[in-house]
């Protein structure tokens, strides 16, 4: 099929055409961002866990993961990591990792949603690590959707972001909640101040 | 004279704990989307916002979609155009084949459900592999879809077991805890991702003004199909698209919460672009969606984000369950859906509807699933599928109710029937009230009489 | 003040104590009553089986004879929000404005909203369930949605409660449709007898001597059902609780 007929097709058979709405809503605000952000994230099945920008970030993150052997993660301040998504030659290479670190740039009180945009050639790191931890600034929290997305970008190499919001799941059979279906099956949010 | 829905409902209806289960399962997902729209203190403004930035959209598609589709190609992205089905599959066809596929990855799409993509595919040599866990269940038991975002509802988890030890998922005999059958469908599955040439999606919402293609999942299955295979497919009805990133959070805050009761999936993830070294298609469907664009009465079904809120809360599919309809979508938006694209085909599930409304007040997007319903009823006389039992019965009310006289003479009368024993009155065929119930006693007198009593005085 | 009465079909036929008992509250109102005795039926039973046509001719003449009074009051939800909701469009193509739609009301929202009733003489000791109709609810607005996001309200619970004595109950799942439907009933009878049995098991289940709701027809449905399981429960429409006790 032509786009041209569908398109043509498409303005002939509007019959009404309505104006785009005012869209002013405010949205669920909290007092403390960082408290419903944690709550929400610890409600999906998530962990959060404060630091300071100055904390030995590979030690705290050796210590959240003691039995980890694999750690992966393209992150300049990370030096723990046997795996670099940016230098693997391919995505399956990531396969078996234990652990895998990346930056969060928004995170939402609302959901415990994470803004993490692609700054690494392979965002497999997001998906495949059997755990992931999200560094995030205390800063960037926000209240909901709405600030979120007023906020995001992408890096104009990759094009691609995610929000990620605790670990994969699903309840597919007898709607028996289980964590780890194909993702991460736990994730740790590093919250920096 | 009785409509497939309500032969196969009776079917269902048989095992009434099964039917107990199923309503209460869904009825529990109804709860918990109350909770969220509790917690929410603009969510009647969320709805009324989705709603008319939909109506907005779809009334400006062909803008849109050119905005989109520039934006896209802008980046490398290859779109694609089908009319219909058969296009649609030969296009995904003809994009496999050029790269040598043979094994390929997706994530759940109604839409490729809609083309029957997978069998096309599937009889073409590719091996097509389900990766959402429901999805991959049914697949592996060759078993239809029950509801649309929780296919596999009606599966226990003594028949998931046993079907993942006949397949060599599962390792452990007579293991039937969901958790350990989950993590083998995560071993499974994640050879198969690791093998997979291509990786299929379907889209939530397609930004037009970025170009985003948005996919919302909680297994994080769509972001392994689209992060380890160098080949992402996306298929898509044109209908999909929201204008901006505003628009987008209204919807993004709406879908889950109205699917599930969840704030959020847990993963919202935006394509806009290929990844590195690897290539992107997206192929978007009519399929007669702008032919529904002139339907006056329907086209708002075009708003649909196939949340599935409005079969959550419809008595009716909780009771008679997805196995009951005709179309491969039940509940309220299946029975608008069925008749919009099929009115002859699929008028037997107009008949799956008392009326109540309560999808109207749940859907997230206002589109009146219930009252579509209704008006979709007032057609089937002129599509020529109306029950001529229920014609007869109204004809016979239009005499009665058109005759004052002969109506209030019946009424004298009607109590004689008070004298027929109930058993006699039992006939499925010839009495359909009489199955469960017993028939209503005719008063003596009727409100006429003892009216006309009254101002005798 | 005039009202015109309208007694909906099947109250007529199988239920008259509930258009006696309306008639009764709107007379101790001191309101004048009238009740032009050739009405029939509002049309609804084939407009919801897919024959809003043949409804036409029925607004019409619903329209014209109740056009001299300033309400038209009837004991039923369902029939109050088809003349209020439906008619209207229905009598489009007429050459004058109708405006006889828009004074329909059922006597729940009636004695709530236009007479603001804030006492009824007479007791009605006993427990009830309240059957919160689907048109009572999502079309007349009689109670809140239990699917929506407002501020929680029920116009029969405020009407109910002026009566000594009473105690109310609601079932769990307080609006969920009972399945009668109309010609669901008919066309669907599996899911519509398993839906009010549902329905009647959550009633039953809050203890109530009675089931009172605003729609006889829901009443009808549950009572048929009722009597089938032999079941002790009964039935009463809204109406004579209010008029209980007066003459």
């Amino acid at each position: 099929m032509k786009k041209e007929d569908l398109l043509q097709k498409l303005r002939q058979n509007t019959k009404e055409q309505y104006d785009m709405p005012d869209i002013n809503i405010q949205g669920l605000t909290y007092p403390d961002l960082f408290v419903q952000f944690r709550e929400m994230t610890e409600t999906v099945g998530g962990k959060v866990v404060s630091a300071r920008k100055t904390d030995d970030i590979n030690q705290l993150v050796r210590n959240l993961y003691p039995e980890a052997k694999t750690f992966a993660s393209s992150l300049p301040y990370i030096n723990i990591a046997q795996k670099n998504p940016d230098t693997v030659t391919d995505a399956t290479d990531l396969n078996g990792t234990d652990v895998g670190i990346v930056e969060g740039k928004v995170g939402v009180a609302e959901n415990g949603c994470i803004w993490i945009p692609q700054t690494m050639k392979e965002k497999a790191v997001c998906f495949i690590s059997e755990y992931l931890v999200i560094i995030i600034d205390r800063q960037n929290l926000v209240n909901n959707m709405h600030e979120a997305y007023a906020r995001i970008d992408m890096d104009e190499q990759y094009n691609f972001g995610t929000f990620i919001s605790g670990p994969s799941k699903t309840a597919d059979i007898e709607q028996a909640l289980v964590m780890g279906a194909q993702a991460a099956r736990g994730v740790t949010v590093i919250v920096l101040e | 004279m009785s409509t497939i829905h309500s032969q196969r409902a009776h079917e269902v209806l048989q095992d009434k704990e099964k039917v107990s289960r199923h309503d209460q399962t869904f009825w529990s997902v109804r709860e918990k989307r109350d909770a969220m729209a509790s917690a929410v203190p603009e969510w009647e403004q969320l709805r009324d916002l989705a709603s008319a930035i939909k109506r907005h959209t779809i009334t400006h598609l062909a803008d849109y979609l050119e905005q989109f589709t520039q934006q896209l190609e802008s980046r490398g992205v290859i779109v694609h155009w089908a009319n219909d089905a058969q296009e649609l599959n030969e296009m995904v066809y003809g994009i496999l084949e050029t790269h040598k596929v043979t094994k390929m990855v997706k994530s759940k799409s109604m839409l490729t459900e809609e083309c029957h993509l997978n069998e096309y595919l599937i009889a073409r040599g590719i091996d097509v592999v389900e990766t959402d866990l429901g999805e991959r269940i049914l697949q592996l038991m060759h078993s239809a879809p029950a509801h649309i975002v929780m296919p596999a509802i009606h599966i226990t988890r003594e028949q998931v077991g046993q079907l993942f030890e006949e397949k060599d998922i599962s390792k452990e005999q007579g293991n039937y805890d969901p958790t350990y059958l989950t993590q083998c469908a995560r071993q499974s599955l994640r050879h198969e991702f690791m093998e997979a040439g291509a990786g299929l999606t379907g889209c939530n919402f397609g930004v037009a003004k970025t170009g985003d293609v948005v996919v919302c999942t909680n297994e994080g299955n769509a972001d392994m199909s689209t992060s380890v295979p160098k080949l992402h497919i996306v298929t898509m009805g044109i209908e999909k698209l929201v204008p901006d990133y505003k628009s987008l959070a209204v919807f993004q805050r709406l879908l889950c919460r109205s699917a599930t009761g969840q704030p959020t999936t847990t993963y919202t993830s935006h394509f806009r672009q290929a990844r590195p070294g690897a290539e992107m298609h997206v192929v978007l469907l009519d399929n007669d969606r702008s032919e529904m664009m002139a339907n006056t009465q329907h086209w708002e079904t075009l708003k649909c984000i196939r949340c599935g809120a409005c079969m959550n809360t419809c008595p009716v599919y909780r009771r008679s369950t997805g196995a009951s309809y005709t179309y491969f979508i039940p509940g309220p938006i299946g029975v608008d859906l069925g008749m919009l694209h099929d009115p002859k085909r699929y008028s037997d599930n107009v008949s799956a509807c008392s009326l109540c409304m309560s999808c109207d007040e749940v859907c997230p997007v206002e589109l009146k699933p219930g009252s579509q319903i209704y008006d979709w009823r007032q057609s089937l006389e002129s599509i020529g599928s109306a029950d001529p039992m229920k014609k007869v019965m109204s004809q016979g009310m239009r005499f009665l109710f058109n005759n004052p006289s002969v109506y209030t003479s019946v009424l004298r009368f009607a109590p004689l029937a008070n004298i027929v024993p109930d058993a006699m009155t039992r006939s499925r065929k010839l009495n359909a009230w009489s199955v469960g119930h017993t028939m209503p006693q005719f008063a003596k007198p009727s409100f006429h009489q003892w009216w006309k009593k009254q101002n005798k005085k | 003040m005039k009202i015109g009465l309208f007694i909906p079909c099947y109250v007529d036929a199988v239920y008259p104590e509930a258009g006696i008992a309306t008639y009764k509250l709107l007379k101790h109102l001191g309101l004048e009553v009238e009740y032009p005795e050739r009405q029939t039926c509002c049309g609804q039973p084939m407009a919801n089986a897919g024959f809003e046509d043949m409804a036409t001719p029925l607004a019409r003449k619903f329209n014209d004879l109740f056009s001299p009074y300033d309400y038209v009051v009837m004991p039923s939800a369902s029939c109050a929000a088809f003349v209020r909701n439906f008619h209207p469009r229905l009598l489009k193509g007429e050459d004058h404005v109708c405006t006889v739609p828009e004074r329909a009301m059922d006597i729940v929202e009636f004695l709530h909203d236009v007479i603001k009733v804030k006492s009824l003489p007479g007791d009605f000791p006993h427990i009830v369930s309240v059957h919160n109709s689907c048109h009572g609810v999502r079309e007349i607005g009689l109670s809140a949605p239990s699917e929506r996001h407002l501020p929680p309200y029920n116009k029969i619970i405020d009407l109910l409660q002026l009566k000594q004595g009473i105690t109310i109950r609601q079932p769990e799942r307080p609006d969920e449709c009972c399945g009668f439907g109309g010609m669901f009933a008919v066309e669907e009878p599996d899911v519509s007898v398993r839906m009010g049995e549902d329905k009647l098991e959550r009633h039953i289940a809050t203890g109530a001597e009675y089931i009172t709701g605003a729609d006889s027809s829901c009443l009808m449905h549950m009572q048929g059902i009722s009597k089938r399981q032999q079941q002790p429960i009964k039935f009463i429409h809204v109406a004579q609780i209010l008029a209980a006790g007066i003459d």
